[in-house]
């Protein structure tokens, strides 16, 4: 079965650490910087983040977003350079615009927080099953009906994308044209959508009760399939980032 | 009408599904047959150019599949496909009927009297305005038969047209198979279906592993026994009783057995 997931299988510590861990540490790639906010932690996090994709052997697959985010972040460096207000210090110019230390500088941790969130995401993502994941919060608690809803957004996606081929198929078959220049692109698409949705809709429908004649709805305590994969270090790692956070809080009110 | 030269095709590398076909097809009617993921969806797919020729080339009249959209094609080549709900797609009967010849830039009304003719045909005529997916599935394929019909191509494929049909279901794509002989078309039939095929089609080719390991006249087809047996197809019942009785020829039908049976009885 295909699977949205970016999920990429290799064999590293971070794939054998509990999903939850990851979860706490998108907690910490995201509150570190804003509790301490000056531009050397946000590099530190940075460069944290990058070591932890490069040892878990997936910076490669992680290009794909940080293009889209790094065009982004471009933008935005270069209007907070150039007309930030409170911009006084100049540091170059280039023709009729004027580049400004403080709009560049602000940019800048602004764009490394950004960064470092999207890596801290990456990690999750790019490390971690979408099943391990639900499997891990259900175990800790989470209503196994979220958790059905969690896998099957991972799942319906493809299923949809699988549908629009067949449909496509059905429709180019039988003489519409869906090959060719975007315009013809872009005709093709919307009679698609009807037929997408009433399939996903009765496909739904059949889950739907699938589910029920096996007793989901049961009000007894489910039971797991698979056994419970043992984690390393998963308290340990918990409690550090948890502490560091703390220790972050206590050094901005000290200070 | 169709040239099939040196076709190679694969989904994905390392597992060719064919390698270096060469067929061609006149207007004799045609049933392809082989095991269980022999390839002959697959054919059915390049010919219709929905999927394209990893190597080689495939020549349906003056067009060449490669360069040419499946759009384009479904003027000339119909296809049925196998599992009708991949093929619906739309709310009502009718309009499943007349997607196509509208697709095809049919004026309206002619659309309309191809696709009431069509329906007709299969036996849906009084139920034009009923969803399709509240038919049955023998209905369902029907239907994907006369969504093809109606466009009128030269060539109609079917895939798995029996699957799932009763007696009196057989008995109709039976008789659209005839309609469409009467009217000179090329009828290519993908199917499991053994006594169908010696009772309807006058050549039969045989695919195993990518390959085509039998091309001929059907009664030549079914008398190689051991070929059949070899790609795991089991030739007719009726040529099976004849074999076992001794008989030298190969029998295609109820009726030449009888027929041959009363000779040797006298
Ligand atoms: N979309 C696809 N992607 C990858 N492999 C595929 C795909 N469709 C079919 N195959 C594989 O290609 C082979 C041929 O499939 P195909 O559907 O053409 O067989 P078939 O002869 O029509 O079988 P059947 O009699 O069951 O309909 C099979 O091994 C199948 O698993
Ligand atoms: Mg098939």
């Amino acid at each position: 079965m295909k699977s949205i997931s970016l999920y990429t299988d290799r064999k590293s510590v971070l794939h054998s650490l509990d999903p939850i861990n990851k979860l706490y540490y998108i907690a910490f790639a995201i509150f570190i910087p804003i509790i301490l906010p000056s531009i050397e932690i946000s590099l530190a996090c940075v460069a944290l983040s990058f070591t932890l994709l490069i040892s878990g052997k997936v910076f490669t697959k992680t290009m794909p977003a940080f293009g889209v985010v790094l065009f982004t972040l471009l933008t935005v460096i270069l209007i907070q350079g150039l007309f930030r207000p409170g911009n006084a210090t100049i540091l170059f110019q280039a023709g009729p615009f004027t580049m400004y230390r403080e709009g560049l500088l602000y940019a800048s941790i602004l764009s490394l927080r950004v960064i470092n969130i999207v890596s801290s995401f990456m990690i999750l993502v790019l490390t971690t099953s979408p099943s391990d994941l639900v499997d891990s919060l259900v175990r800790k608690g989470m209503s196994p009906r979220i958790g059905y809803v969690i896998s099957s957004v991972f799942q319906i996606i493809p299923e949809m994308m699988a549908a629009m081929e067949t449909i496509t198929d059905a429709q180019r078959a039988r003489g519409m044209e869906t090959e060719g220049n975007l315009r013809v692109r872009i005709r093709a698409f919307f009679p698609l959508l009807g037929p997408v949705v009433l399939g996903s809709l009765i496909n739904t429908k059949e889950r739907a009760m699938a589910l029920e004649v096996r007793g989901f709805n049961a009000k007894s305590p489910k039971t797991y399939l698979l056994d419970q994969k043992q984690y390393r270090f998963s308290t340990v790692i918990q409690w550090g980032i948890l502490f560091v956070i703390g220790c972050a809080i206590v050094w901005r009110l000290a200070s | 009408m169709i040239k099939i030269s040196n076709l190679s095709y694969a989904y994905t590398k390392n597992t060719p599904i064919f390698s270096e076909i060469n067929l061609e097809f006149d207007r004799r009617s045609t049933a392809i047959i082989g095991q269980n993921g022999a390839g002959k969806t697959t054919l059915a797919k390049l010919l219709k150019g929905l999927l394209k020729p990893f190597d080689g080339e495939i020549m349906i009249g003056q067009y060449n599949v490669k360069t040419v959209s499946a759009a384009e094609l479904s003027k000339v080549i119909g296809l049925v496909f196998q599992n009708p709900n991949d093929q619906i797609f739309k709310s009502k009967v009718l309009d499943e009927v007349m997607f196509g010849p509208l697709a095809i830039k049919m004026s309206e009304s002619a659309a309309k009297k191809n696709a009431l003719e069509a329906l007709e045909l299969v036996g849906l005529h009084e139920q034009l305005e009923t969803n399709p997916h509240d038919l049955s599935l023998s209905e369902k394929k029907l239907l994907c038969v006369a969504a093809v019909v109606a466009m009128d191509p030269e060539i109609i494929v079917f895939d798995e047209p029996t699957i799932g049909q009763d007696y009196a279901g057989k008995e109709k794509i039976r008789n659209i198979i005839q309609v469409l002989k009467k009217r000179n078309k090329l009828v290519m039939t993908i199917i499991h279906d053994m006594d169908f095929v010696a009772e309807n089609f006058e050549r039969t080719i045989v695919i195993n592993e990518g390959i085509v390991i039998l091309d001929g006249d059907t009664r030549k087809v079914f008398a190689e026994r051991e070929i059949l047996k070899h790609a795991h197809v089991e030739d007719p019942s009726i040529t099976q009783l004849g074999k076992v009785l001794g008989f030298q020829e190969t029998f295609l039908t109820v009726e030449e057995f009888v027929q041959r049976w009363k000779q040797s009885q006298r």
